[in-house]
């Protein structure tokens, strides 16, 4: 009879740990659900972008972008309520994926955050302009990483490792590597939001589906475009020092003033992982493309191609964390450098970082201007 | 009449004798048949990047030609997570998985896999290797693999998109609990759940436990096909198995070796020998143990010609290599059946269920199957196995050592750090010897061999500065190397010291006899202080064994 009664017993826990399990997982759902119905609070970036290219629920959608600059009204399928919260809340998440900006980050910014390591990475700091960038006059500008260009080569080869990635799978290795993250689910709504508005820039752009177009990837910078100096990481430092360490710190660790961040880390635990495209020694040109594009904020193309070079070899050489495919051992060794080198060198060096970073929260205000 | 009644009856009742109570050879088989269908697919397509009827080739060829060569009644061969996901890794450089490249590719890995598992084979030490993982080792791994199943499955059990990445960290496993709980498909969650109530809460009962995955599959499918009726497949977007009709009895297939795969082939070498090796050592590890759950012995040697033949064949049949599976063997054990022909049966029944019920099987929804994997991991950890491991403090670090290398590395580094710690752990025993010293005599218990010589080097010098007649009693040593040997023969040669060896029969009954330890310590103390005063009246072996001592120690 005990033996019943305990096996009755086993039998009653298990369905109440199933059905427990089960609850958890409506309530889940019905969270969900009403985050998806609730009403966007736009950044203040977002609130801009999206009202120049006149994003609102209906029939058929004509982009005020493209009547302004060709003077045709191309008319397309419309979007419906859903499609647009959809659109704003992945406008949302590029344009301040750590919901700096939000009263309640994880809800608003749909758990971006859990998949992103450290407090200093958004999107929008590669993919900048949330994700179009464009200059005073409206032009689109080649090689600025548009998520709409993006968007039209859809799933794609990679020209690395000549797989084919779809575009989801594409936002899943920005979270790995560039975030140093985690990966989300494919079904996500962290990666779904991110498609939607990717494919509503490329509508408002009027660009083409499978086409490429210049604004895709970065314009990057190979050896062969510089006069062959050879890379120098020393070079690179001492420009470092003089042109990026006033924003971004000592040993790149990045600046943050009050809690707020004024710029990004390019190094350390806050920073892109080993196995990122950004890191030199894996791909030597995309980081240098991106210098010589966008640094330093103010100045944009002033340095010469063997500069950015230099520059990016030298960050690279920075300790920042290890990929996750490259095992233990190596993260191990990469957090170790990450907690013993800055300090040691603050320690032999004389910090020029300590007079420059007043100097540099007023500087730096262009780059995150959108973000205030 | 009634005579012919009566002899059926005797019939019938022998035909029940032979088979287990409760069991039936069919049911076990069919149960089996349907455990390693979805492994099949979910290892071919997910890890190993091939299309799911290699696996399900693994599923049918190689379980029925490890079946017919190997004796081992506990063995079953087929499909195996660790090494498709290896294939998948290997391949990755390589080629575009589901490419025919990529395919030609697979089989010759496959192919190389068993040439170097018969090597293996030839070469009797090599085998003899793979016998040096303990039991911890094996144990870790199991309850590693289990996990590892269940945090595999979640995604399918949610009905969620499974991430296509190799490498599968536990911080996945929470993101994707996560991901089920937030996003996934509640129809999915439903049939997984039901799945698996239905055949967590037969297995209490032990007249059902053999039919209770059957009927939880049953149950699933049933739900799912209500909820089909109710709602439509295209509202309810659950997963099914899907369209197998392309099976046929063989296909017949060619590994790639032409000129231009050449330098690829060369490439995949090395990852042909961790495959090799990937498979043997779960082969041997997991057929000991199973081996030795069901009370039985048999040859590992066998099992490598029966792992290494059927890799060579198997290329030829367009399927995965095989090897032994811990979950399916785990479910083999626990239906408390051991003959080989009901394992041919399964991989039989497979084929005739693949052949003529595909359209069936096609319904089967993934969740439910999912449910069902997740069940056989949560069977793989079990309290009782694992609890005597913790209790020894070696044992335990060597248990959880290989336990959680299968979590954060792979199953080939649980293998090599487990085995490491072990071996490592055993000749650090018999590097400290227990040296003590009794008024003049030296006591040496343990092994006498270059690791522990220091040790004993220390005592015995400090020793010889305060002893003239130093007597060295190496009565309670067990093994003695050449290095020893010489040792022993220098320090007889400086003239200082005597030896007492009575590693004879005679003296170790006399041991027996003395229940006191203490007393036969006391004893034999005195005697060794003077050898030959006091004897015992012994038999001739014992005198025949004494000679042979004393032979022995005329070596020194």
């Amino acid at each position: 009879m005990p033996q019943l009664a305990g096996r009755l017993a086993k039998i009653a826990l298990l369905l109440l740990a199933l059905g427990s399990l089960y609850a958890v997982a409506l309530h889940k759902h019905a969270q969900r659900e009403e985050i998806r119905k609730a009403a966007v609070a736009l950044t203040p970036g977002c609130t801009e972008k999206l009202g120049r290219y006149g994003l609102a629920p209906g029939k058929k959608y004509a982009s005020s972008y493209v009547m302004e600059r060709t003077g045709a009204r191309v008319e397309l399928r419309g979007y419906s309520e859903e499609d647009v919260r959809a659109i704003e809340r992945g406008c949302n998440i590029i344009d301040d994926s750590q919901g700096a900006l939000a009263t309640d980050p994880w809800r608003e910014r749909w758990n971006a955050k859990r998949f992103i390591r450290g407090n200093h990475v958004s999107c929008d700091h590669c993919h900048r302009g949330i994700g179009d960038l464009q200059d005073a006059s409206g032009n689109r500008l080649p090689g600025s990483n548009s998520l709409a260009a993006s968007w039209t080569m859809g799933d794609m080869y990679d020209r690395f490792t000549g797989l084919l990635l779809p575009y989801e799978m594409r936002q899943m290795q920005c979270y790995i590597n560039s975030s140093n993250g985690y990966k989300p689910n494919v079904a996500d709504d962290v990666i779904r939001d991110v498609t939607a508005y990717s494919r509503f820039l490329s509508a408002a752009l009027d660009l083409k589906i499978a086409n490429h177009y210049e604004e895709q990837g970065i314009d990057e910078i190979p050896a062969s475009a510089t006069l062959k100096q050879g890379d120098d990481y020393i070079r690179g430092e001492v420009l470092y020092n003089e042109k990026c360490q006033g924003c971004h710190g000592l040993q790149g660790i990045g600046l943050e003033v009050n809690g707020k961040l004024v710029a990004p880390a390019v190094a350390g635990p806050n920073s892109w992982n080993l196995q990122s495209r950004n890191n030199f020694y894996f791909v030597s040109t995309i980081l240098a493309g991106f210098i010589c594009r966008n640094m330093p904020p103010g100045q944009e193309s002033t340095l010469q191609h063997q500069d950015c070079r230099d520059i990016a070899f030298y960050i690279s050489n920075l300790p920042r964390p290890a990929g996750d495919r490259q095992g233990p051992v190596v993260a191990l060794q990469q957090q170790l450098l990450m907690r013993v080198l800055p300090p040691l060198l603050r320690l032999t060096e004389s910090s020029p970082s300590k007079s420059a970073a007043p100097a540099a929260e007023t500087r730096a205000q262009p780059v995150l201007g959108h973000a205030e | 009449m009634k005579a012919l009644a009566l002899a059926l009856k005797s019939r019938a009742l022998l035909w029940q004798q032979q088979l287990p109570a409760g069991n039936s050879h069919l049911l076990v088989g069919l149960t089996l048949a349907l455990v390693t269908l979805p492994q099949a697919v979910a290892f071919s397509v997910t890890l190993a990047g091939v299309p799911p009827h290699f696996g399900i080739y693994a599923a049918i060829w190689g379980v029925l030609f490890c079946a017919m060569l190997n004796p081992s009644p506990v063995f079953h061969g087929g499909p195996n997570t660790a090494m498709s996901a290896a294939i998948g890794v290997i391949l990755l450089p390589t080629a575009a998985p589901f490419g025919a490249e990529y395919m030609g590719l697979a089989l010759t890995l496959g192919l190389m896999c068993g040439l170097i598992q018969l090597l293996f084979w030839l070469i009797r030490p090599l085998g003899r290797m793979l016998d040096l993982i303990s039991e911890p080792v094996i144990n870790g791994m199991i309850c590693g693999i289990g996990l590892f199943l269940i945090f595999r499955s979640l995604t399918t059990f949610g009905g969620l998109p499974v991430n296509t990445e190799v490498e599968w960290p536990l911080w996945i496993a929470w993101h994707s609990f996560l991901a089920i709980l937030e996003v996934g498909n509640l129809y999915a969650i439903q049939i997984g759940l039901i799945t698996l109530a239905t055949c967590a809460v037969l297995q209490q009962f032990e007249r059902l436990r053999n039919w209770a995955i059957l009927i939880g599959i049953a149950a699933g499918t049933l739900y799912s096909q209500y909820l089909s009726a109710r709602l439509g497949l295209q509202n309810t977007l659950i997963e099914q198995i899907g369209n197998l009709s392309a099976i046929r009895l063989v296909s017949p297939s060619v590994p790639a070796f032409t000129q231009d795969a050449l330098p690829d082939i060369v490439a995949i070498v090395p990852g042909a020998v961790t495959l090799a090796l990937l498979g043997l050592f779960q082969t041997v590890a997991a057929m000991r143990r199973m081996s030795r759950k069901a009370g039985i012995f048999t040859d590992s040697r066998k099992a490598i010609f029966a792992d290494a033949a059927s890799n060579c064949l198997l290329p030829f049949l367009s399927s995965l290599p095989t090897c032994a599976s811990f979950n399916r063997m785990w479910l083999v054990h626990r239906l408390g059946i051991h003959s080989r022909i009901t394992i041919a049966a399964s991989a039989v029944l497979l084929l005739l269920l693949v052949l003529f019920f595909a359209n069936a099987i096609a319904l089967i929804p993934m969740p439910a199957m999912a449910a069902v994997i997740m069940l056989l991991g949560a069977n793989m950890l079990n309290w009782e196995d694992i609890k005597p491991h913790l209790k020894n403090r070696r044992e335990a670090v060597v248990f959880l050592a290989s336990f959680l290398s299968v979590l954060f590395l792979d199953l080939f580094s649980a293998v090599l750090v487990g085995s490491f710690l072990a071996i490592a752990y055993s000749k650090w025993e018999q590097v400290n010897p227990n040296v003590s010293l009794r008024g003049n005599v030296l006591k040496i218990r343990g092994n006498i061999y270059y690791g522990s010589l220091p040790a004993i080097e220390a005592i015995y010098h400090d020793a010889i500065e305060r002893i003239d007649d130093l007597i060295i009693d190496f009565s309670e040593c067990f093994y003695i190397d050449r290095e020893g040997v010489r040792w022993l023969a220098a320090a007889k040669a400086a003239h200082k010291v005597g030896f007492v060896d009575r590693r004879s029969g005679h003296d170790r009954r006399f041991e027996q006899a003395a229940p006191d330890r203490r007393a036969g310590e006391e004893r034999r103390t005195v005697s060794a202080t003077a050898p030959q005063d006091r004897r015992l009246p012994e038999d001739r072996r014992a005198v025949r064994r004494r000679e042979r001592d004393r032979r022995r120690r005329s070596e020194f």
